[in-house]
């Protein structure tokens, strides 16, 4: 698989630390064992022959199994229970952790789970690190490299002071919120996310003067409370009755529905690809039954209507 | 240099992409590199390798750039712009297709081009000029037939469904048209010296890529009327790329390879577009104060 991504014996060696010649002498021993020619070779470069192609996914899929195999051996040796390093969004509410965790602890109960709570860019960068095994990202994320899991979507509503003109409405059209600045979470924890809530404001006629940016429930509401702003939370399971739930306890804070629900969180527990598991698997299958079970999660919608412009270059 | 490294860190991570850079002073050969060996997709981008090939085809005497060819209208490459987007049949001289093809990334021409000169006598250009790491295994037609069978029924809406984004095989280096960001600044740089072509045809492809009527990238970056910039971009979904040569009036000029992946899938992504002209900047910046030119001085 080097020598097809680089196109190059010397080049390829270098990056798996080896030497050209062994390299060279193991492509050969496998062309022989399979019977197929897998690479051409000129003075320059080798390039993968078409019968490559064919083999290079099933090559990948092994390599894949390979290291999941090698990743299990190594939380086993790391202490007798083996260990999962797994991440959720700060977003992520208390009862679908607690859910998360004792689903997981059915499936998988000799496996000691240590559990962070990271950002999507965070999570990103320990995957890219190996420093963590699992986790569940916002999309839309880079998602290279990166094993998914069902897209879950949340739809987002609003939750605004009780005594703002919108919060007498029903559902909220995003342009009634124009004179509220908006509280969202600090831009470098998913910045596509971020950009893209944005530009779907705009797009509905809610351009906010000033967006503060913030996490933590209680900032939220002293927020909301203090300076009349607006923040975006998910719709919560129990309001199915339609009676919509605010944090109950908070007399002065009101949760709307969108009107057209125009925003959703969409997210997908996400492994590096080639190092998944039992323990992995048991953990992704976990966070999705227990954000079926404990929030308002629906399969993900067609999206808008895409048009793609000239300089876009390609054309579906 | 490190500074300059902070800067591009800084500068792609606020656009939401990930970004690799070569910046080469041709004169000098000081350069800023920030990923410039990371294998990358060159999309529409492989087009200038198609360009110098047929331009070393027609300096041997291969092909005459004055032929007429025929473009029926039932043979079309899909595309947005030039030949792709025209209805009826066409009859233009191998130039004026090349023409399209760089001005306004013209997938038809680019085909047309590439059935006439072949994809082994353009491996055989790139390699002749040392891009080891550089190679080209379909036609562009292939490359979106790929794209349509893997992102299915769905079409461009498709196209902001992570799974399908995690499928595509349009962006796996490893199975397509491929390069790394020093390998086309050699490529530029071989250019604009007249050892990829020799006089007429190295002037005639500088021409043709400053015609590319893009300002949306690369040029972003130089908003400055005496600052010349020609290039050719490539794009696929969540990649924009482009190569180009900006020249300074002080005789300054500097080959620039820039290859980006968005985080975001949206199809239209401003940001995304001008990061590509605010690195270069950066890169061009960082080379001219190396060698005393004025880092953004009116002229040296």
């Amino acid at each position: 698989m080097a020598v097809a991504e680089e196109s190059h014996f010397g080049r390829a060696a270098a990056r798996l630390g080896t030497a050209q010649p062994p390299l060279s002498q193991r492509i050969q021993r496998l062309e022989r064992e399979l019977g197929v020619r897998l690479f051409e070779r000129n003075s320059r470069q080798v390039t993968i022959t078409k019968g490559g192609m064919l083999l290079l996914d099933e090559a990948r899929e092994l390599l894949a199994r390979a290291e999941a195999l090698m990743a299990t051996s190594r939380r086993i040796r790391d202490g007798d229970a083996g260990l999962l390093r797994a991440a959720l969004p700060p977003d992520i509410a208390g009862e679908t952790v607690a859910e998360i965790l004792a689903d997981f602890r059915r499936r998988h109960a000799d496996v000691e789970l240590e559990l962070h709570e990271l950002s999507t860019s965070e999570q990103l960068a320990r995957f890219a690190s190996h420093d963590l095994d699992v986790g569940l990202i916002h999309h839309p994320c880079d998602v290279t490299g990166l094993g998914l899991g069902p897209v879950l979507r949340r739809e987002l509503g609003v939750l605004l002071p009780r005594d703002a003109p919108a919060a007498a409405l029903g559902e909220v059209p995003l342009s009634a919120l124009a004179d509220h600045d908006l509280i969202l979470f600090p831009r470098a924890n998913a910045p596509a996310l971020h950009d893209d809530l944005l530009t779907t404001c705009a797009r509905n006629g809610y351009t906010p003067a000033a967006i503060r940016h913030g996490q933590g429930p209680s900032f939220i509401r002293g927020l909301i409370r203090s300076a009349g702003s607006v923040a975006f939370r998910p719709r919560e399971t129990r309001s199915a009755d339609g009676a919509v739930d605010a944090p109950a306890d908070d007399p002065e804070i009101v949760w709307r529905p969108l009107a057209g629900a125009p925003l959703a969180l969409r997210s997908s527990v996400a492994w590096p690809q080639g190092r998944s598991d039992a323990a992995v698997t048991a953990f992704a299958d976990a966070t999705t039954h227990a954000m079926w079970k404990t929030a308002a999660v629906t399969t993900d919608l067609p999206s808008r209507p895409v048009h793609l412009r000239p300089a876009a270059e390609y054309y579906l | 240099m490190s500074s300059t490294q902070g800067l591009l860190r800084d500068t792609f991570v606020r656009a939401g992409v990930t970004g690799r850079l070569h910046a080469v002073d041709i004169d000098t050969g000081a350069d800023v590199d920030f990923g410039a060996d990371q294998p990358v997709v060159t999309a529409s981008v492989h087009k200038l390798c198609l360009l110098v090939t047929l331009h070393q085809r027609a300096a041997a005497g291969a092909l005459d750039l004055t032929e007429q060819v025929e473009c029926p209208a039932d043979l079309r490459t899909p595309g947005p712009t030039g030949l792709s987007a025209m209805l009826d049949p066409v009859r233009m001289s191998l130039r004026d297709i090349a023409f399209l093809m760089m001005a306004v990334s013209d997938n038809t021409a680019a085909d047309l081009l590439l059935a006439r000169v072949g994809l082994d006598a353009v491996n055989a250009t790139t390699a002749a000029l040392g891009l080891d790491r550089t190679h080209a295994t379909h036609t562009f037609g292939e490359l979106l037939a790929t794209m349509k069978e893997d992102a299915g029924p769905g079409g461009a809406q498709a196209l902001t469904d992570p799974h399908v984004i995690a499928r595509l095989r349009a962006l796996d280096p490893a199975r397509g048209n491929h390069s790394t960001p020093r390998d086309m600044t050699r490529l530029l740089a071989a250019v604009w010296r007249d050892e990829a072509c020799a006089p007429p045809h190295g002037p005639a492809l500088r021409r043709l890529l400053g015609l590319q009527v893009w300002p949306h990238r690369m040029a972003s970056g130089f908003p400055f009327d005496d600052v010349h910039v020609a290039g050719k971009t490539g794009s696929l979904p969540t990649l924009r790329n482009e190569v180009g040569v900006v020249e300074y009036p002080d005789g300054g000029r500097y080959a620039v390879a820039v290859f980006t992946r968005a985080a975001s899938t949206a199809a239209i992504l401003p940001a995304a577009d001008a990061v590509i002209g605010t690195a270069s900047r950066i890169a061009v910046d960082a080379l001219r104060a190396q060698t005393g030119r004025a880092a953004r001085g009116v002229t040296g």
